[in-house]
């Protein structure tokens, strides 16, 4: 309980931070202020927001299937905070560790989806229900090229639970039962000799144990981009076409919701990214002879420091994710829907079954 | 605790399964059928068949039940399209009975059934971890999963070669 | 098991050959395709072996229904020339799904594991789905195929469930685990093992269109473009026969009294919704879907009789069956496109004057499917009926059965009658390629052959 309530403070915060920096990254990038009023730089504007929309009146269309159209924010909302639950956030802080962590992320936020359409048919809007075709036909589609990638670095670690996934890329691999005598190797690659095991750091990142996950991380960064909806992958709430998608009739705390779901899904994307291949909570600072760097910024395990380090690199490592999202939605145009699926099965697919295929030979022949 | 837990989940299986036949409106069938399926995967989850349960969900909620809605949606199923079809009341009469006989026969092959039930000695908790899954899959059953690989071919052939626009091809 | 491993690495192969800008190829290839493997497959005649944790064996069993299964697809792959003619986008594609199939039908008739079954047929029917509905120009086409594919996935149902009941019952999906289970209870486990069983009898009537469970083949047969109607009718039953017939031998021989009582009610219906339906048709194509419900009848009699004559007689029955559904078929599909989509009996009037060569084949054909001696029907029916008579008290069966062929020969004869006595409608020569008119003269020698010396076939197994 204390996990669940703790995780939706953190979610709420790093939220606000999240549409403040949006707006912020987008007035930078376009020549403009941004929000300047409230607070210093304008810092409580996303606060303000948050609360001008709680008061706002709750419109339900008259023509609108009621009970789903009532269902729908919660249960997306619901769908991507679950996911939450199976994040390692520290060395030893997961919410709820269980062993198929990585496939049940994948299988719940499938459940997104259903939520999408319920909102989409229930708001009984053309625009609405085009929004929601849209965005589920896209989302269903990068979970392949998203779901090959992941699978890609699952095969590497021999691990589908998060938290065995996370100590497998840094100096602290040996302190998980059952790792207690891996070891790791420059590139994976044990014929170079270069014992990487106590040196850790970013030497030990998944993109760097095995070179080959580089290129899926690229791929999983882009399909979570078109998973979470975000630019250039947004037909589904293009705003010239569309108005806002499957949420144009959603007002006040519903709105509410869906917005703090969208932007749960940027965040809880990011942080599987960089759990997945970006060494988790573990430091980027290897350590190099005497100057153990790596043990000095990882704290001990289970103790105070342990969490406070972890949760730092974590949560810096998917805000550099983040921004980079954010700098992709202004930097490139949106795709059309042909262009969309293209990229999708003509690109990525088949690359990300290379990678699963390469990861495959590696993971015989090398590690 | 295990067992009040069944019996919630398998009465929330029955009821969500009857709305799924009962309920008017085709996306709300479609929708209970979904909670159906979780409901499943939670006794998955209590037979410790983690890994079952997930591909349930992403298989059947994720996926199929999202084509299925999909397709709902596109048909556009109103009140006045509904009112057209009609059931003869001879096959509704027929169709009840034969549903009945089957449930009665279901009824009596079930009462007549012992238990096995399990030995002590031999009883692993890991029979669903994915591990052991994978590794009855790769080694007993790896024919039968190699030869899936061509009715998914199968499938996926057909599948484009429908989907492909053809020359002279209609909208019936 | 070599078999199943080249069709799936052809059917690959056929496929990437499509991108070719020219289709002409394909036929030759697929053909000497299916000559490989019908040449491999005969390897392992007397060399029975078991696959994979007894997954399949491959038996002289096997080994002789793959070889029926693997020549019929060779002998009606040469009909299907108007599509290279008119230059179809999907042929490779619908060679392919031939090959593909196929490995469901070998998967069929050599299957240990009832999981092996259950993906046998579904790679075989999904494939059919598909090939019902290729002609997407054609509205009876789509409903073809949306009727097939509804019926069918219900049916696949059934049939999982009563797998699912049998593994229940017995705790294994192996058929000799089964056996040995139901042996040792009297045949009768518990209520939920016969339960299934039945559901399985259930299930698998249907794919081979038994009565009551045909009443999708009308129009399924009728809307399906011919040469896949003729796949349909001959592999897809053959291997549903097949499987029905190891299925019982092999895992429920010892419950013989808890299926019979069924099946038998099955036979006797089918043969006569099969032979009454057939009379009253004026299409021709729906009567020889009728006609194939009724084969599946006499097929159906041999596995009633469940002797050790049933294997053979099925055997050389399914092969005359196939000859002559192939020639029917192919005359027809013939006929049909040149009087436009005609599919009646009307159609056929003054064949004999203008293409004495098709309306030969077809007569030949028409005599073997009535069972008419001299060829290859008359000991197919023969073999089935001696092997019912040596349960006397199913003297009756045979008696009804009689019957039916009698009525049998009345609506086959229809088609000889327009083709010989009944004045052109349309002088023009139909033209047919010279390697189909040698495949056409190839089967009709044959058939006749069989009828003659029945020997080369019957005493196989």
């Amino acid at each position: 309980m204390l996990a669940f309530v703790l995780t939706l403070v953190l979610l709420l915060g790093i939220v606000i931070v999240l549409a403040y920096a949006e707006r912020k990254v987008a007035a930078f990038m376009q020549d403009r202020l941004g929000p300047t009023e409230a607070g210093p730089y304008g810092s409580l504007q996303s606060v303000l927001d948050v609360l001008k929309l709680l008061q706002k009146e709750d419109i339900v269309p008259a023509a609108a299937d009621k009970k789903l159209f009532k269902l729908a924010p919660i249960l997306i909302f619901a769908a991507v905070f679950a996911g939450f639950a199976v994040i390692p956030f520290a060395p030893a802080l997961v919410p709820a560790g269980i062993g198929i962590g990585v496939f049940y992320l994948l299988a719940i936020i499938s459940l997104d989806v259903v939520g999408l359409l319920m909102a989409g048919w229930g708001s009984n809007n053309k625009y609405a229900m085009l929004g929601a075709m849209r965005s589920v036909a896209q989302i269903v589609s990068y979970e392949i090229p998203a779901g090959l990638a992941i699978l890609s670095a699952v095969m590497v670690c021999q691990s589908l639970d998060f938290q065995e996934i996370s100590y497998q890329q840094g100096a602290l691999i040996n302190q998980f039962p059952g790792l207690e005598y891996d070891m790791n190797w420059l590139f994976g690659i044990r014929e170079l000799g270069i014992n990487t095991t106590t040196i850790g750091g970013i030497l030990t990142w998944n993109i760097f144990r095995a070179p080959m996950l580089l290129v899926s991380f690229v791929l999983y960064f882009i399909a979570s981009l078109a998973e979470s909806n975000r630019a250039p992958f947004d037909i589904p709430e293009a705003e010239s076409e569309l108005v806002a998608g499957f949420h144009v009739e959603y007002s006040g705390f519903r709105f509410a919701v869906l917005f703090l779901a969208e932007y749960s899904m940027m965040v809880l994307v990011s942080l599987v990214a960089v759990v997945l291949f970006l060494g988790s909570w573990n430091t980027p600072l290897p350590n190099i002879g005497p100057v153990s760097l790596a043990y000095w910024t990882s704290g001990t395990v289970g103790e105070l420091s342990g969490i406070l380090w972890g949760a730092f690199w974590l949560l810096s490592k998917t805000f550099v994710l983040l921004f980079l999202q954010l700098q992709i939605r202004w930097t490139y145009p949106r795709l059309r829907v042909d262009q969309l699926m293209h990229l999708c099965w003509k690109v990525l697919t088949p690359v990300a079954l290379g990678v699963v295929l390469l990861a495959g030979i590696w993971r015989l022949l090398m590690v | 605790m295990t067992e009040s837990l069944f019996y919630f989940l398998a009465s929330l299986t029955l009821l969500c399964a009857l709305m799924v036949v009962i309920s008017r409106n085709p996306v709300h069938s479609v929708l209970f059928l979904i909670i159906t399926f979780f409901t499943i995967s939670g006794h998955y989850i209590l037979l410790n068949a983690q890994f079952l349960a997930a591909v349930n969900i992403i298989v059947y909620a994720g996926a199929i039940m999202v084509l299925f809605l999909f397709v709902i949606m596109f048909l556009n199923m109103n009140k006045d399209s509904e009112s057209r079809v009609k059931t003869s009341t001879l096959s509704k009469f027929a169709g009840t009975i034969a549903g009945g006989l089957l449930f009665v026969i279901m009824v009596a092959a079930v009462k007549d059934t012992t238990i096995a039930g399990y030995n002590a000695d031999t009883f692993t908790s890991q029979t669903g971890m994915v591990e052991t899954l994978g590794a009855v899959l790769f080694t007993q059953y790896l024919l039968p999963f190699e030869l899936a690989s061509v009715l998914f071919l199968v499938a996926m052939v057909g599948a484009v070669m429908l989907g492909k626009k053809e020359a002279g091809e209609q909208h019936f | 098991m070599t078999s199943i491993i080249l069709l799936s690495i052809f059917g690959i192969i056929n496929l990437f050959v499509g991108f070719m800008k020219s289709k002409r190829i394909l036929l030759p290839l697929s053909l000497l395709f299916l000559a490989v493997v019908f040449g491999a497959n005969l390897f392992s005649w007397n060399e029975a072996q078991s696959y994979f944790n007894h997954m399949l064996t491959i038996d002289n069993y096997a080994v002789a229904f793959t070889g029926i299964m693997v020549l019929a697809t060779l002998l009606l792959l040469p009909f299907s020339q108007h599509y290279i003619e008119e230059a179809n986008e999907n042929l490779a594609e619908f060679y392919s799904l031939l090959l593909f199939s196929l490995v469901g039908a070998i998967m069929m008739v050599s299957y240990e594991n009832m999981l092996m079954l259950f993906i046998g047929i579904e790679i075989l029917s999904i494939a059919m789905y598909v090939l019902a509905g290729s002609d997407k120009r054609r509205l009876r086409s789509n409903e073809a195929a949306l009727k097939y594919f509804l019926m069918g996935a219900f049916f696949t149902g059934v049939l999982l469930f009563g797998i699912v009941l049998i593994y229940g019952a017995t705790g294994s999906f192996y058929l000799t685990d089964i056996a040995a289970t139901a042996a040792v209870n009297d045949g009768t486990v518990n209520a939920m093992f016969t339960l299934g069983l039945l559901l399985l009898v259930i299930g698998i009537s249907f794919k081979i269109s038994a009565a009551p469970f045909h009443f999708w083949a009308p129009d399924v047969y009728e809307g399906t473009p011919t040469l896949f109607t003729s796949y349909m009718s001959t592999v897809v039953k053959i291997a549903g026969v097949a499987a029905f017939y190891k299925l019982m031998a092999a895992a429920f021989a010892a419950s013989y009294a808890a299926w019979f009582p069924t099946l038998i009610a099955i036979t006797v219906l089918t043969l006569v919704v099969g032979n009454i339906g057939a009379v009253v048709q004026t299409n021709f194509k729906r009567m020889l879907a009728y006609s194939s419900v009724s084969h599946a009848g006499y097929l159906l009699m041999a596995l009633v009789a469940f002797n050790e004559r049933s294997d053979a007689s099925i055997l050389f029955y399914s092969l005359s069956y196939a000859l002559a559904t192939i020639v029917a078929f192919a005359v027809l599909q013939y006929v049909s496109e040149q009087r436009n989509g005609d599919e009646t009996y009307a159609a056929f009037n003054g064949l004999g004057k203008t293409n004495p060569l098709l309306a030969f084949a077809m007569t030949v054909a028409m005599c073997s499917l009535s069972g008419i001696p001299l060829t290859a029907g008359f000991f197919g029916k023969l073999f089935v009926f001696t092997a019912v008579v040596q349960d006397a008290r199913l003297m009756w069966l045979v008696v009804v059965a009689v019957l039916m062929a009698a009525v049998g020969i009345y609506y086959y004869f229809k088609v000889v009658i327009a083709m010989y006595m009944q004045p052109a409608a349309d002088a023009a020569k139909i033209r047919i390629g010279s390697f189909a008119s040698f495949m056409l003269i190839f089967i009709t020698v044959f058939t006749i052959l069989l009828g003659i010396a029945p020997a080369l076939v019957s005493d196989l197994l």
